[in-house]
């Protein structure tokens, strides 16, 4: 199971996620920014033709996501590509290693400046579920 | 943590409220925000006064970390906010000027009154429309190599003028000259110059925009004069900044710091103010790179100056005569300069996270016409209300920095507006009240709705009464261009 939802932010787009696992907290995330950026893309997405290999040291788990998000996000800016799909070849508290898949586009519905640190905090719930908050800049 | 509430502020006069030192222990400053009442409940409806007082946390911050009127919550930092930081071994935090690095707002001025232009203003609209490349994922028309954007990052709006985009006197109209001399282009990472290499020249998306004004009233006959403005008199005020060339190199820095800073020592309040020294080699790689991408921001609302006179060329062909820059100034940005501390002049790091440089009369580096009156100040409303002229005060390098406020501020969420407007009825409304607005998606229409903005009159009266930028003019919408 993972999830995520839209809570009430100022000035930019914020979203809490929660997910069994720590691989599916990533991906939940990963579809929350994707629902910015092109609202429902990725629950139609075609078959990925495109992938690109992502691998990140961080300090924390929290500042992994983060990171490993921005990294994405950059990816898809970069090859014009929505990635709907994670393939991990090794997670752990500061490390990932992943390829990630998608579907290039022609263009996007929103502008994400950048996935912030603030109010993020990655925590494992007493049943042994993953949650957190993500702020993106738009 | 608990929540900054209004009972919590002390009132130091009747546009200025302090959060004292002893709030919170781990605070080394006051906090300080200037508003007039009205506004304090806006205010203290969200978390920007908590995000306020971790900035008050920072090492190395001097006098108080200050919040004005158009504040509202960012991520890390507040909007609307001003912190210094001793120099050389204060910090320099890229969450204090934000990814949107040297976001600003440059104002051009016609020779052509509102009842030349009344008739042929939608097919302006359209026009700019046309020429300015707006919204998500447009490219411009020039297709940048990694030796031009070096170039851009080191010369900023001059690389342009040497293209034949603009002349030196547009150089001499903006803030720092639109060049930032500490830039270094080796600083900034090959994917943030990939993603700014067709960017040039476009507007991006969010609450950027190309609008065209008319001078509905002036407050002061000496500095409108002074700065070439009249009664009626039509302009063009361009908002954007450094797009994803800016945007990559503070997401880059941001992870560089954030494992940088155990060498450091420092643990700040929240994630997202990750800061390290700045004469750390990761403060001063990181400043080299934000002054570059300065730089870029600067040549991008060049660029747009030259499609906005091309534009305003083909509508009125000769008889427009000619759009001069009346004044460009950064509101996203850090900046090494010299303030009065303790009675000594120092050197301090201000950073400007959605507020303006507002250096008041005498300041050398200001054009010679403008020295007797200061800096020009431009703050952009929402479409459908008003935009305004200041100018720049002694009493603001006393007390703020040199600082204003940038804009009217956010008070709607941007999902909240949406809910609440319907894009149909809000663009009959404004073209009921003679605005003319070209976008690219009804989203970017009600996201960016008056009704999601604090009242820009209220913010610029504040700033005006606590004389730290004085009302020069008040500027109507005529066409807004949005992405």
């Amino acid at each position: 199971m993972h999830q995520y939802r839209f809570i009430p932010h100022t000035a930019d787009i914020s979203i809490e996620v929660e997910a069994d696992t720590l691989e599916e907290l990533f991906l939940a995330s990963l579809l929350g920014m994707n629902q910015i950026l092109k609202e429902d893309f990725c629950l139609h997405a075609p078959n990925p033709s495109a992938e690109q290999d992502v691998s990140i040291r961080s300090v924390d788990n929290t500042t992994l996501l983060v990171d490993f998000l921005s990294a994405v996000l950059t990816h898809t800016y970069l090859e014009k590509t929505m990635f709907c799909r994670i393939d991990f070849s090794a997670l752990n508290a500061n490390y990932v290693e992943a390829t990630i898949k998608g579907v290039p586009v022609d263009f996007f519905e929103d502008d994400i400046k950048a996935v912030t640190y603030h109010g993020a905090e990655v925590n494992r719930n007493k049943d042994g579920s993953w949650s957190t908050a993500i702020i993106f800049d738009i | 943590m608990k929540k900054v509430e209004k009972k919590d502020l002390q009132q130091i006069n009747s546009f200025t409220w302090e959060i004292p030192k002893s709030y919170r222990p781990d605070m080394l400053v006051p906090a300080r925000i200037y508003a007039l009442e009205e506004l304090v409940d806006a205010i203290t409806g969200d978390r920007s006064l908590d995000q306020l007082v971790n900035v008050a946390t920072l090492p190395g911050i001097v006098k108080a970390s200050m919040v004005m009127p158009d504040v509202h919550q960012g991520y890390g930092f507040p909007i609307g906010g001003v912190a210094a930081t001793r120099y050389p071994d204060g910090v320099i935090s890229p969450g204090g000027i934000g990814y949107d690095i040297n976001c600003g707002v440059r104002l051009l001025i016609s020779e052509l009154n509102y009842d030349q232009v009344k008739s042929r203003l939608e097919d302006l609209s359209k026009e700019l429309y046309k020429q300015i490349p707006s919204g998500l994922g447009q490219g411009g028309s020039l297709q940048l190599t990694t030796n031009e954007i070096d170039q851009v990052l080191r010369k900023g709006a001059a690389w342009a003028v040497e293209q034949g985009m603009g002349t030196e006197e547009d150089l001499l109209h903006a803030e720092s000259q639109a060049r930032l001399e500490a830039a270094d282009p080796s600083k900034v990472s090959p994917q943030a110059k990939k993603r700014g290499s067709d960017q040039l020249g476009t507007i991006g998306a969010g609450n950027h925009f190309v609008e065209v004004d008319r001078v509905e009233a002036i407050f002061d006959e000496a500095a409108a004069e002074a700065y070439g403005l009249q009664l009626n008199q039509m302009v063009i005020l361009i908002h954007t900044g450094s797009r994803g060339l800016g945007h990559q190199t503070a997401t880059d820095y941001l992870r560089t710091m954030m494992g940088a800073m155990s060498k450091y020592d420092i643990q700040p309040a929240d994630r997202e103010l990750a800061c390290v020294p700045l004469s750390s080699p990761e403060g001063q790689d990181y400043f080299h790179a934000m002054c570059a991408a300065a730089n870029f921001a600067w040549c991008n609302r060049q660029v747009i100056t030259e499609e906005a006179r091309r534009a305003w060329s083909n509508i009125f062909g000769r008889a427009g005569g000619k759009l001069h820059v009346l004044y460009d100034v950064a509101h996203n940005i850090a900046k090494i300069e010299e303030h009065q501390l303790n009675g000594e002049r120092s050197k301090v790091i201000v950073h400007r996270k959605g507020a303006t440089r507002a250096f008041g009369p005498g300041f050398a580096e200001l054009p010679a016409a403008y020295q007797p009156v200061g800096q020009p100040v431009l703050i952009p409303g929402s479409m459908g209300t008003a935009s305004y002229v200041l100018r720049g005060t002694k009493t603001s390098m006393k007390t703020s920095f040199g600082s204003s406020c940038h804009g009217a501020g956010r008070r709607l969420s941007r999902r909240a507006a949406k809910r609440q407007v319907d894009a149909g009825s809000l663009l009959k409304k404004l073209r009921h009240k003679g605005i003319y607005v070209q976008a690219g998606s009804h989203r970017g229409v009600t996201e960016e709705a008056p009704i999601a903005y604090k009242d820009v009159d209220l913010v610029v009266e504040t700033v005006h009464q606590a004389d730290i930028a004085r009302k020069v003019a008040r500027l109507r919408p005529a066409c807004v261009i949005k992405g």
